[in-house]
């Protein structure tokens, strides 16, 4: 066991820093032909790095002070580009590839509907095949991005006489096709849009922009929200963004603040809760680079961050008194670095409500632990087994 | 950088878990009235001498076997995952107040005896309010030392042959166990796997270990990473007993665990586990490297295992139903085990202010892992 994190003459970041140091103002194109935008990627993506290195190259991104492309483009570079990696042709790779991981297109993920929430796999919005094209028609909500987005990963039902789980399939679908409108959310925050609603009116797709096989939806989804589950599970305010416990008792040391016994002892629990998060992650990732396959680990680190999160926040907030409830981003002191998207406790706090809703709710996600990680009696959905254009008439039958 | 185990390190905690799987037998405690005196202490703490436990982080020169703290930890987690009833506590601690605080020869003539097993000790701390106290003043004599006042909360000092006595500013004393003067009474404690005792000197005769100052922060670290190896293991024993209980369990024609409000709890301290056997595992490295952050680490591990086991135990109690509250259910043994170890270093509150106090000198963002 060694719990030193790589130090500051490791060669694998003296590697990395040159290179920033010779390239002082990168553009994406040339971080993404460094490498650098998909480092965990193989070439000729990425590099082939394991996660300390990965590590390190984040580090090194924060000292150059420079967005990593994955704040940027984040489901093209963490949750969704590596299916095409897998599961893509050479076609789809060469086309979708290059300007997803130059920040050129960004993506967004077009999975949760009005009608399913957290059962997700309830999806309404369908494809249906015609010569050589789909034709979707449906409506997505709660998605990131899709007012900025170029190309969007759909998630729709192909084979309605299938159960719900089995009949769907991905699309790699251009925003800017006819037939797609993208209405913007305001949500409680009353900041710049999250989150769009997204309509398809007899969208056509091209039938090479199907991702992997008909009826592969489903796996597919299942893939790329562990890797976005797994990411979210950082110690920072909102999904592992934004500050830390470590900055919320560095400010409330600043002011004075600290000194409330209460408050103290609250944030004592907090900074403490922090570093158990901290290690988790390291010890999800010295599991990689020992070669553990990852596991349900990163549902168990989500369950505990997320209202990690919101916890700070709303100390960071009650440290302000009635003064918390005027739009001010300066709650308190934070030292100078970059915080991703929650770049001040005001806007955490606010938005704060939206982390455990995100990615399956906190009650799905107790029980995604329960089930799979503790090997609790699964809960029965009725509608599982069923074809799904049955669904509603089974719920009829049940109801009278 | 590895955050995972070793497998020489899996390996001792399976050898541990095998040895007292089989010599740990807390069905004697089972029947209403039975106390610690009926845990088989000595019979089970003869066995572990024999695995040379005693002085397993004695360093080798003093006839330990020199191991380090994440090698400790798997030991005394398998201690605190079976409540196995013997004075190995008391025996660590008295063994690092002496290498703290004895001269070279002391530390020649002690250890090696408590290494091999011939010799036992305990460390006397804690005044009777419950705090690291004053209430025992040394009296020069000729060559020596007398003690007079009384110390409480001493851990294996009824099974002890020495007991090492904290005096006044940061100073030591050795004093024989059965010596007159010295008057060892077992407390009525609730967690009846563990001797706890009171302890009366009345002008005992006394040794002073040479060395004073910055003792005791250096053995509080190790005693509470020692109660937090403990309690981290109990919460994932518990945590397994309860799912087991959970899935075993039918009411209103299902498994009791189908149920979503036991299954969102038990999530919970699932959660609560990784991250207290996480901070425990740090903690360790943390004091075997000599690391700057190991004190923060120590009372980080400490208090997040201790909240944590107090949950873990309640919870498993409720889960059980009214079975899980009779003395014949080993539950409340457990239950037990996790209020005393939060309570017996001062409470989990208190180390939360040892790391505020340790982030107001040295900032947050220098902090930690």
């Amino acid at each position: 066991m060694d719990f030193n994190l790589p130090s500051e003459t490791d060669p694998r970041r003296l590697e990395i820093r040159a290179w920033f140091e010779a390239h002082p103002d990168p553009s994406y194109t040339q971080i993404a032909e460094r490498g650098l935008a998909a480092p965990n990627w193989p070439a000729p993506w990425g590099l082939s790095a394991d996660p300390e290195t990965q590590y390190i190259i984040e580090e090194e991104f924060a000292r150059a002070g420079i967005i990593p492309p994955y704040n940027i483009n984040a489901i093209a570079v963490n949750q969704c580009g590596q299916s095409l990696l897998v599961h893509g042709t050479d076609a789809q790779r060469e086309e979708f590839l290059p300007p997803a991981l130059a920040c050129e297109h960004i993506w967004c993920m077009l999975f949760s509907e009005p009608s399913g929430g957290s059962d997700l796999a309830a999806i309404r919005t369908t494809a249906r095949r015609e010569g050589d094209h789909y034709i979707i028609n449906g409506q997505k909500i709660w998605t990131s991005a899709a007012d900025k987005a170029t190309v969007g990963v759909l998630v729709a039902r192909t084979d309605p006489s299938l159960p719900k789980h089995k009949g769907l399939s991905q699309f790699l679908l251009d925003m800017n096709t006819p037939g797609v409108t993208v209405r913007p959310i305001y949500d409680m925050s009353g900041e710049e849009n999250e989150y769009n609603e997204v309509f398809f009116d007899d969208v056509r797709i091209p039938a090479d922009r199907l991702l992997g096989k008909e009826g592969d939806g489903w796996r597919l989804v299942m893939e790329q929200l562990q890797t976005e589950r797994s990411a979210m599970t950082k110690p920072g305010a909102v999904w592992g963004f934004g500050p830390t416990a470590r900055e919320l008792m560095s400010g409330l040391i600043e002011t004075g603040k600290i000194k409330d016994p209460l408050v103290r002892d609250e944030a004592a629990q907090l900074f403490i809760e922090g570093e158990m998060l901290r290690l988790l992650v390291y010890r999800n990732m010295s599991n990689r680079i020992n070669g553990k396959p990852a596991g349900l680990e990163g549902n168990l680190g989500k369950m505990i961050a997320s209202p990690h999160g919101q916890k700070l926040s709303d100390l960071a907030k009650r440290t302000q008194g009635a003064a918390g409830l005027i739009e001010n981003q300066d709650v308190l002191p934070l030292p100078d670095k970059h915080y991703g998207l929650f770049s001040n406790w005001d806007y955490a706090f606010w938005f704060g409500p939206a982390s455990t809703l995100g990615v399956g709710t906190q009650e799905i996600l107790k029980n995604t632990v329960a089930e799979h990680v503790l090997g609790l009696p699964r809960d029965t959905d009725p509608t599982a087994k069923v074809p799904f254009k049955e669904i509603n008439k089974t719920k009829l039958k049940a109801a009278s | 950088m590895n955050f995972s185990l070793d497998e020489d390190h899996i390996a001792l905690r399976d050898a541990a878990a095998s040895f007292l799987d089989k010599e740990v037998d807390l069905s004697l405690l089972l029947t209403h009235g039975r106390t610690v005196q009926d845990s088989n202490y000595d019979g089970l703490w003869k066995k572990i001498v024999e695995l040379g436990w005693p002085g397993i982080v004695i360093p080798e020169a003093f006839g330990g076997l020199g191991m380090d703290y994440i090698d400790l930890v798997m030991i005394i987690g398998e201690m605190g995952r079976t409540l196995a009833p013997a004075p190995l506590f008391g025996t660590l601690a008295g063994a690092w107040a002496i290498e703290r605080a004895g001269s070279a020869a002391q530390k020649a003539d002690i250890l090696p005896l408590i290494a091999s097993g011939e010799r036992q000790v305990c460390l006397a701390i804690a005044d009777a309010s419950g705090a690291p106290g004053e209430g025992v003043k040394a009296t020069p004599t000729n060559g020596g030392y007398t003690l007079t006042g009384e110390k409480s909360y001493v851990v294996d000092a009824d099974c002890a042959d020495q007991i090492v006595v904290m005096g006044q500013d940061d100073t030591y004393y050795l004093v024989d166990r059965h010596a007159d003067g010295v008057d060892v009474s077992l407390l009525p404690w609730r967690d009846i796997t563990r001797q706890v005792c009171s302890v009366r000197f009345d002008d005992a005769p006394a040794e002073r270990l040479e060395q004073s100052g910055n003792v005791w922060p250096w053995v509080k670290d190790r005693l509470y990473l020692l109660l937090a190896a403990e309690s981290a293991a109990g919460i994932a024993t518990v945590l397994a007993d309860t799912v087991g209980y959970a899935n075993e369990r039918v009411a209103f024609g299902r498994p009791i665990g189908a149920f979503q409000s036991i299954k969102h709890q038990l999530a919970e301290i699932a959660a609560q586990s990784e991250c207290a056997t996480a901070g425990v595992q740090y903690a360790a490295w943390a004091l075997s490297v000599v690391d700057a952050k190991a004190p923060l680490a120590a009372a980080m591990a400490q208090a997040y295992a201790s909240e944590a086991y107090k949950t873990a135990t309640h919870r498993n109690i409720q889960v059980y139903g009214a079975i899980g509250f009779t003395w014949e259910m080993k539950n409340h043994l457990y239950y037990k085990r996790a209020r005393a170890n939060s309570e017996l270093l001062g409470a989990p509150r208190q180390q939360r202010e040892e790391i505020v106090l340790w982030l107001e000198t040295d900032r947050p963002d220098k902090a930690a892992a």
